[in-house]
């Protein structure tokens, strides 16, 4: 498989934080999903691979191209989408559609009613007309609409109704199978369960974990006790213990499931991310 | 492309009241007034558009296109220019007219003739050098480099009208009804369209390093 994007050692530094030596890559016709608390640094990371902030350090290529030198080209094939983005809101959306238009070589317009129509958006209304929901639905349809062969979102979820989300996660799949590549971060991490290949997961500034998304379900078992019926010795093996309405749970290796007397189930990419926040 | 960004920018950041600052050129009628200022109203112009596509987020919004990030300054560049040209236009229209409905000379500075365009490229020129580096430094902040840049510019319309009262070249030469000594008030104009493209040419440099290194959250 070729790898879309490549990072490596990508630094950024702020008073406070640092984006601490990123690597990771894409492969074409995967939806990754970018999981890791707010602050852990998705959008730095996110905001650095489209140039909207100038990295302190490392190298990102898209299809084998470095950013800086072939930014142009490279943007023509990336649709990006952020939930905090807010522009023109005096502007109605067909003169702000017609500006983007114009940029794109391979603009679809027939895609792009479609997308109109599935979304529901009235061209004739401007972005502070729109709930937060129907604006991002507005940047994906302008997302979607130019061809692109990489889509980067940025939660891209956040805000939209049930029904909506699942259509939208439903055409990341369609997407997927066209063969595009799909990254996005977001905190609503069951929809990655339903539709992740792999995942990138981002604590403090480091990334912790980049692999396909049953390697990383499958690394951990969760267990249920009660503090009096844990049985000594066994606390050691616990990751991230929290306090539940039962009791207690905490995550395992599930190397460790057959030496953990207790009863350990499959846990899903919340459960291991809350735990291992706690633990971290 | 630079054609499509000059459209983007005239779609969607340019502000209304950029008219009304043309429209200004209109004050080259008023008999003794220093003409100067008219130029002043354009830079007005240009810091409200820069605030507009401040509020509108107009950068975030730039930088999900396929431009590269230095290609956003040179948009911004291109319709600063071309109401800078639409206002020397004007302005040379509005000479004409003085010459008609108001023949008299200016005991403000700087009569309404051809060398005024020069005044009013040095002028331009000065605002961008003070101005767009600065303001492309943090493009959230616009006050402070506007304040530094305008006070240039009044600075050097004052510097003009003292130059038109004490210096010959300009008493004598310069600061005479059209067409007297047309061929040396060419040559100003010449010489300050020079001095225009080269400030812009280091305004636009400037900036653009600048702008590379922003980041934008």
């Amino acid at each position: 498989m070729s790898a879309i994007l490549e990072v490596k050692d990508l630094v950024k530094r702020y008073p406070g934080f640092t984006l601490d030596q990123v690597s990771f890559s894409l492969e074409e016709g995967k939806i990754t999903g970018f999981i890791g608390r707010n602050g852990a640094g998705k959008t730095t990371t996110l905001h650095s691979l489209l140039s909207f902030l100038a990295p302190d350090g490392g190298q990102i290529r898209f299809w084998g191209q470095d950013m800086r030198a072939h930014e142009q080209a490279i943007k023509q094939r990336i649709g990006f989408v952020s939930a905090g983005m807010n522009f023109y809101n005096k502007k109605k959306l067909r003169r702000i559609t017609a500006v983007t238009r114009s940029f794109y070589e391979g603009w679809d317009e027939a895609l792009y009613r479609r997308y109109l129509s599935l979304f529901a958006l009235d061209e004739d209304k401007t972005p502070e007309k729109l709930s937060n929901g129907m604006k991002i639905k507005y940047m994906l349809a302008l997302a979607l609409s130019h061809g692109a062969e990489l889509l980067i979102l940025d939660e891209p979820t956040s805000g939209l109704d049930p029904v909506s989300r699942e259509e939208l996660l439903e055409i990341f799949l369609n997407l997927a199978d066209e063969g595009k590549t799909i990254l996005f971060s977001t905190h609503i991490t069951s929809d990655l369960d339903k539709v992740a290949d792999n995942i990138l997961y981002l604590a403090g500034g480091k990334l912790k974990a980049d692999c396909s998304l049953k390697e990383f379900t499958s690394s951990y078992r969760l267990v249920e006790y009660q503090k009096e019926s844990l049985p000594a010795g066994t606390e050691s093996l616990l990751i991230g213990e929290r306090r539940s309405r039962e009791g207690f749970t905490a995550l395992i290796r599930t190397e460790d499931a057959g030496r953990f007397p207790l009863p350990a189930r499959p846990c899903n990419l919340e459960e291991i991310m809350v735990h291992m926040e706690k633990e971290a | 492309m630079l054609l499509k960004l000059l459209k983007k920018e005239w779609a969607l950041c340019l502000h209304p009241t950029s008219w009304i600052m043309l429209g200004l050129c209109t004050l080259i009628l008023i008999p003794n007034y220093p003409y100067g200022v008219s130029f002043f109203y354009m830079t007005l112009a240009i810091f409200f558009l820069s605030m507009n596509a401040r509020e509108n987020h107009d950068v975030t919004f730039s930088m999900t296109l396929p431009v590269a990030k230095r290609d956003l300054v040179t948009g911004r560049f291109l319709l600063c220019m071309l109401l800078e040209l639409l206002s020397l236009l004007a302005a040379g229209l509005m000479i004409l007219l003085h010459r008609v409905l108001v023949p008299v000379p200016n005991a403000a500075g700087m009569d309404a003739n051809l060398a005024l365009l020069g005044e009013g490229l040095i002028l331009y020129g000065v605002f961008h050098l003070l101005f767009f580096p600065a303001h492309y430094r943090d493009v959230s902040r616009i006050g402070v480099p506007f304040l530094t840049a305008s006070a240039a510019v009044f600075l050097l319309i004052v510097l003009e009208i003292v130059l038109c009262h004490a210096l010959p070249l300009f008493r004598d030469v310069l600061d005479t009804p059209d067409p007297q000594y047309r061929g040396a008030k060419l040559i100003f104009v010449l010489l300050s369209a020079f001095f225009y493209a080269l400030a812009t040419w280091l305004a636009l440099r400037l900036s653009q390093r600048h702008f590379q290194k922003l980041d934008i959250r």
